[in-house]
């Protein structure tokens, strides 16, 4: 395929409207189980925290312990890492900034057990001081690929909705005579047309 | 490619590579509990190991009248005095134990752990003795002789005993020719490869490398790449020749599921409930796959006959012949998910189920309130892979079947969409899905080789 320079280069964080956004944090000494076990526990309290931000398509926390070595591979000698890092990455629709508000106003009660278990956090892990954190702490996006990257939270909850909506109808109109068919489909999906 | 690879029979337990079930009727699955010290347990399983079947071929007529083999949960390896070092070499599911995965496997509602029959899920079950039987008489003592030792032996308890028995024509309770379709295994099943092997793209089969099912083997990984590391085992010599075994009670409501084909098949073209039946399946009663034979089943069709399993999906990409979602093709898509079957031939397990329970008689679609079902039984190198890879990704999503939230019409809980799709023109959309399979109890064990059953036994396994 021919390539073309274009003049202005499209962020590699964005994929149509959406948005990547990874931050990687180092876990200060003697709190990598603490960080672990809260957030394994997460889904035991309850909705998921991001949920307090609509936004979001998803959005995933992993803790990397160190560097898997294979004896198998041609590498020369083993590299570890000296701490634990937290990865923490969100795909969601709209800018960076507004994200990031939203994120450390709504998420303060959660990011104090997160990140405020990270080296560098500031103390109150939350506002303008916790999004410099992790501002200061984002990884570029190297690929964003989005599937559909057009639509937003929304337009896909809504496209769910309208589908789950056809099932029901199909499956109840299977047994319908053509004009009754029609009759009922024009009832139920008048908005449509 | 590595060069066949020889299996050490004489190391690997029996009722693994090779089916039983073809050779015996009645089968007995006992789980015990070790109330006992360790040491005492040990002097025990001493008596036990000695009596073990393996794999290596009887001698002509010389097939034994019974068969007896074990296998451990992760309790069990404790309570025979393992450490937690050597335990905690074991895979992490395998550790954690089927009940605690109940979330994950749809384990929900009626299937609910707390709703598990006494002995099965609640961490009592430490040792499955699994005991073959040509007849009754046979079966009968047999089992006293086990009952006999235990008593001698003392501080042991039977916690749950499943009887199970062939029903005739090797079908399961819905009626349908089960348990002949298995993976073709290197150097044991080659001849098996058309239709229980991985599809290659030249139209030809190739069995898969042994260490799929049996530890301490090149898989399918190390198979093309031989400097590459032998699959994730247990601590040695626990880690050669054996296998993990997955054990669960599913109780089939046959009458709801009459009932329900009965009702759907009065919109159904040709209101033929036998075909809308099969349509669920992927198959019709006496096994013919319907990819192969869509309108009819043939009459003469012998699904141990050579070729009787070898099919694929590649002329049958809408499911027109055989529904995306029918149960075979979710269990075992074959070349269906495309990349030459790279996304589905490491999910494969040896399966052994037996059916327990009396028939309800056929026509009858009122239930009678008998206990029947199927006592399902996997092997694998993988749980998490192999056997929660189908019923989470295949059973019990359809994502990668381009199904949306449909699930496995059969065995899936009616929580998707609650239909299953049959493609045809118009598509015929059965509805409603109810709960006709349920479980009443499992467990994830490990099926040790011989040389680690007698390290086992006497207290040298770690």
């Amino acid at each position: 395929m021919r390539r073309t320079r274009s003049s202005t280069v499209a962020s590699p964080n964005v994929s149509g409207q959406a948005y990547a956004f990874m931050a990687m944090t180092p876990v200060r000494p003697g709190e990598e189980k603490p960080l672990a076990d809260y957030l394994r526990g997460l889904r035991d309290r309850g909705p998921s925290p991001l949920a307090k931000l609509p936004r979001t398509h998803i959005g995933r926390f992993v803790i990397v312990p160190d560097f898997h070595h294979d004896p198998t591979w041609k590498q020369r000698r083993e590299e570890h890492l000296d701490l634990n890092y937290l990865i923490f990455t969100s795909n969601f629709d709209g800018d960076l900034d507004s994200y990031l508000d939203e994120l450390c106003e709504r998420l303060a009660p959660e990011a104090k057990e997160i990140w405020g278990r990270c080296v560098g956090c500031p103390e109150s892990a939350k506002g303008a001081a916790l999004k410099r954190y992790l501002e200061h702490n984002q990884i570029k996006t190297g690929m964003f690929f989005a599937a559909y990257g057009q639509a937003t939270v929304g337009a896909v909850k809504s496209s769910l909705r309208q589908r789950d909506k056809l099932i029901e109808f199909a499956i109840r109109a299977q047994a319908m005579e053509p004009d009754a068919l029609q009759k009922a489909f024009l009832s139920e999906f008048d908005a449509v047309r | 490619m590595a060069a066949s690879v020889r299996m050490d029979l004489g190391d690997i337990q029996g009722d693994i590579l090779r089916a039983y079930g073809n050779d015996y009727d009645c089968t007995t699955y006992a789980f015990m509990k070790i109330e006992c010290p360790p040491e005492q347990a040990r002097a025990w399983f001493t008596g036990v190991v000695d009596h073990v079947t393996t794999a290596a071929p009887w001698p002509p007529g010389e097939k034994p009248l019974t068969t007896l083999n074990v296998s451990v949960t992760a309790r069990g390896l404790r309570a025979l005095g393992v450490s937690e070092e050597v335990v905690g070499s074991f895979s992490r599911e395998f550790r954690d134990g089927m009940s605690s995965r109940s979330a994950l496997l749809g384990d929900v509602g009626p299937s609910d752990p707390k709703s598990w029959e006494p002995g099965l899920g609640s961490g009592d079950a430490h040792i499955l003795l699994t005991i073959n039987a040509q007849r009754t008489s046979d079966h009968e003592r047999a089992l006293g002789k086990m009952k006999a030792a235990m008593d001698a032996a003392g501080g042991l308890r039977i916690v749950y005993q499943a009887d199970t028995e062939l029903l005739p024509g090797s079908r399961e309770h819905f009626g349908y020719a089960d348990g002949f379709a298995q993976p073709a295994i290197e150097g044991t099943s080659d001849d098996k490869a058309r239709g229980g092997g991985v599809p290659l793209k030249d139209g030809e089969w190739r069995a898969l490398a042994p260490g799929e099912f049996i530890l301490g083997y090149p898989d399918e990984d190390t198979r093309v790449d031989p400097k590459k590391r032998l699959p994730n085992a247990p601590a040695a010599p626990l880690g050669r020749s054996g296998t993990y075994m997955v054990w669960r009670k599913l109780y089939q409501d046959v009458a709801l599921w009459r009932r329900v084909m009965r009702d759907a098949a009065k919109l159904y073209e040709g209101g033929d409930e036998h075909t809308l039946s099969a349509k669920v399946v992927g198959r019709w009663t006496n096994g013919a796959p319907l990819v192969k034979y869509p309108d009819k089943a043939p009459a003469s069709f012998d699904p141990q006959t050579p070729g009787g399993n070898d099919f694929r999906y590649d002329k049958d990409k809408d499911g027109m012949r055989c529904p995306l979602g029918a149960h075979i093709r979710r269990s075992n898509p074959r070349d269906a998910l495309g990349f030459e079957g790279h996304l589905s031939f490491r999910h494969r397990m040896i399966r052994r189920g037996m059916p327990y329970g009396k028939v309800l008689p056929e026509g009858v679609t009122a239930d009678d309130g008998e206990d029947r079902g199927l006592v399902f039984v996997s092997f694998q190198a993988s749980i998490s892979r192999q056997f929660e890879g189908v019923q989470v990704q295949w059973l019990n999503a359809g994502n990668i079947f381009g199904l949306g939230h449909d699930k496995d019409f059969l065995l899936g809980d009616p929580h998707g969409t609650g239909k299953m799709t049959i493609p045809g023109k118009p598509p015929f959309f059965l509805s409603p899905q109810e709960v006709f399979v349920r479980t009443r109890g499992g467990e994830y064990l490990f099926v040790p080789g011989m040389t680690a059953l007698a390290a086992l036994a006497d207290g040298t396994a770690g």
